[in-house]
């Protein structure tokens, strides 16, 4: 058991997809604008993450290595358009607020990433944890620069006025915004690693 | 050559399970996706003419045109449109309530995706109530929004270039 | 001991002059137009110069005290940064205005990439454009002259742009800097008196700015409103922020090119990008996002007009 949550953990901070291997950075400059977008990207994302990490090591033995990456992008793709319909369904203010950064989970490099880099070569449990924790850490750290760029943006969070009065700053509602945060956390958290070792 | 063979069948085989699956989950999906575009459209129908009882879409090849809008006691008294017109960064669409003598009731920004700040102003109360009570001639005096006269002046024009051609019909 | 060894291409000439002198005299270059700023704007104007001046010098001491490096406050580039940036900014502005602009020039445009003599971008545009994307509603309501209130009016070039006839201005008042603008960039008569001073000095050399003011002249008047040589290129000198941003800021040493050919160019291409985006981009002003374009171009620049060492083929 102790081995799955050691799987589980090293996507949240060791190997966190945005901020350690810096994968999937397009949806996370695009859509985390406001929190409850990168809630709702967090959690498309890792549902694919699961479900592609989970196929791909369960059919991994039956695809030849030479075609590979077609079959695990029909995978994944199937996944992100089940997540599509089903957020058109159940929750169309989100989807609308998402737009095409939903289908376009398909060339997310963090889930092919996953596909290629750990499902095809680790077993189905395994896989699982590490979709789960890969997911669970990108969904982190959208929440934490959407939550960054709320704030100081648009001056809420999940649409709450935070402050009285105060003059948010539109530069970080725009992708040149995005670039910033992003960039100024990845340094953060660089130094914090740099202070460890 | 055996090789591409069995290479296709294998990727075959994936793609139709994959396509079965979405087939199915279309079905189970389908009818709620389009009720909920329906409620969308008909909260946002409801908005520009809240005294509008039943709305009846005027359809052209499966395409609305407008809706025609009955009040309570069953009389025509309204039309509701959608216009839409390209913006600073992107295309404004906005639902229009008119009544029947040309007289805008409101309107409503259905989608718009202009500078935050600026342009995503328009569908402010202060920009969108400037609408409220006036004929298409005065259209042309709503006061656009300070640094952001791309994006104001899409709105007005569209809504007043589809407001002639809808008025046109009827 | 790296911070000790400096690299520039041949010949090395020993000049007796420090680094810190010649910002200090770069400063004394901007004062006329600071004053005549003032003159014009009120007192409000000078408010905002010291805002963006103290927290400019500020920033930079507490980041070089919280990196652990060594606190060079006092050789006048923190200053200049945030006189530049203060000269940037219309005269009515909040008073939390020109500190953000200056922290994050400094911060951002400066010390993240190491500090003087490191940064890719003009620390006090930077801090501009950051200004201007985050809170364009003030950067663009611009003060009356020689009224002292807060009542706005628009920059000739604004009034261009939208097509509105705008107060008829001559040439002359235009020189004086009796229009709407921000603080440091009206009155053309002192910056040039500054420009003088730092062409006497030698601290500048003539081939960025005049290349980039003729290039800007000679597009403007070329892509006229009215059809092909026709513009009023005139107008487009003597307005906006081209006089400022040609003498004193695409000058600046770090981020310009080192050798005479590259400063030609990197002129030119100011003056292109400057005049593209005054008659068809968004914004009714470019001078800032010219010179920040072109700074990132300077290290290409230099790669392809750096001197030959002697009897290298």
């Amino acid at each position: 058991m102790k081995k799955f949550f050691n799987e589980f953990l090293r996507g949240i901070a060791k190997e966190n997809p945005t901020f350690v291997l810096v994968l999937g950075l397009c949806p996370t400059l695009a859509v985390s604008v406001s929190v409850i977008n990168g809630i709702g990207m967090g959690i498309a994302a890792t549902f694919v993450l699961l479900g592609s990490n989970i196929i791909v090591a369960v059919i991994k033995n039956s695809i030849p290595q030479r075609i590979r990456i077609p079959c695990y992008i029909v995978v994944i793709a199937t996944f992100v358009t089940v997540t599509e319909m089903l957020m058109k369904a159940y929750s169309p203010a989100l989807d609308r607020s998402l737009g095409i950064y939903v289908p376009l989970i398909v060339v997310n490099c963090m889930v092919l990433g996953r596909a290629e880099a750990y499902a095809s070569k680790n077993t189905v449990m395994n896989s699982f944890f590490d979709g789960l924790g890969m997911g669970v850490g990108f969904t982190l750290a959208l929440i934490l620069i959407s939550g960054i760029r709320e704030a100081l943006g648009a001056g809420t969070i999940l649409g709450h006025r935070l402050f009285a009065s105060f003059e948010p700053a539109f530069i970080l509602g725009m992708p040149s915004g995005a670039l910033l945060v992003i960039g100024l956390l990845l340094g953060f958290f660089n130094v914090l690693k740099g202070r460890k070792a | 050559m055996k090789e591409m063979v069995r290479y296709g069948f294998i990727l075959a085989l994936i793609c139709t399970i994959a396509s079965g699956l979405l087939a199915g989950m279309n079905l189970l999906t389908k009818a709620r996706i389009n009720a909920q575009a329906q409620d969308e459209e008909e909260a946002s129908l409801k908005e520009v003419l809240p005294q509008g009882e039943r709305f009846e879409a005027v359809r052209a090849e499966e395409e609305v045109l407008y809706y025609k809008v009955y009040d309570k006691s069953g009389k025509f008294v309204a039309v509701a449109f959608k216009a839409s017109g390209k913006g600073y960064s992107s295309v404004i669409e906005s639902m229009v309530g008119m009544n029947k003598d040309g007289v805008i009731n409101a309107i409503k920004i259905l989608s718009q995706n202009e500078t935050p700040g600026l342009g995503a102003k328009v569908v402010e109360p202060g920009f969108v109530l400037g609408f409220s009570n006036k004929n298409l001639s005065q259209l042309d005096n709503i006061q656009a929004i300070t640094g952001a006269t791309i994006s104001s002046g899409a709105v007005i024009d569209s809504v007043k270039k589809r407001a002639e051609e809808i008025k046109g019909i009827i | 001991m790296k911070d000790k060894l400096s690299v520039g291409t041949s010949p090395h000439l020993h000049k007796d002059e420090s680094v810190s002198r010649i910002m200090w005299l770069v400063v004394l270059s901007l004062a006329p137009a600071g004053i005549a700023g003032v003159l014009i704007f009120g007192l409000s104007a000078l408010r905002v110069i010291i805002l963006g001046v103290v927290s400019a010098v500020f920033s930079e001491g507490i980041i070089q005290l919280l990196t652990k490096k060594r606190i060079t406050v006092l050789d006048g580039s923190a200053f200049l940064t945030g006189l530049l940036l203060a000269y940037n900014l219309p005269a009515h502005v909040p008073f939390w205005l020109p500190i953000v602009g200056s922290l994050f020039a400094v911060a951002i445009g400066k010390q993240v990439f190491g500090g003087l003599g490191q940064n890719i971008f003009n620390p006090a545009l930077v801090g501009r454009v950051f200004l201007m994307a985050s809170w364009p509603k003030y950067m663009t309501s611009f003060t009356r002259p020689m009224n002292y209130d807060a009542i706005t009016c628009a920059t000739p070039l604004a009034a261009l742009k939208e097509g509105r006839a705008f107060e008829n201005l001559s040439s002359w008042d235009l020189f004086l800097g009796l229009r709407g603008g921000c603080i440091g960039e009206v009155c053309i008569l002192a910056l040039l008196l500054g420009a003088l001073f730092l062409f006497y000095k030698k601290y500048i050399s003539w081939h960025i700015p005049l290349t980039y003011i003729a290039t800007v002249g000679l597009f403007t008047y070329i892509f006229g409103q009215q059809g092909l040589f026709s513009g009023d290129w005139l107008l487009h000198v003597l307005t906006g922020g081209l006089i400022l941003g040609a003498f004193f800021m695409a000058t600046d040493y770090v981020t310009s090119p080192l050798t005479y050919k590259g400063q030609v160019i990197f002129g030119i291409g100011c003056g292109l990008l400057t005049a593209i985006i005054r008659l068809w981009g968004g914004y009714p002003e470019g001078v800032s996002y010219a010179i920040l374009m072109m700074n990132a171009a300077a290290p290409i620049i230099d790669r392809f007009t750096k001197n030959r060492v002697y009897g290298k083929r």
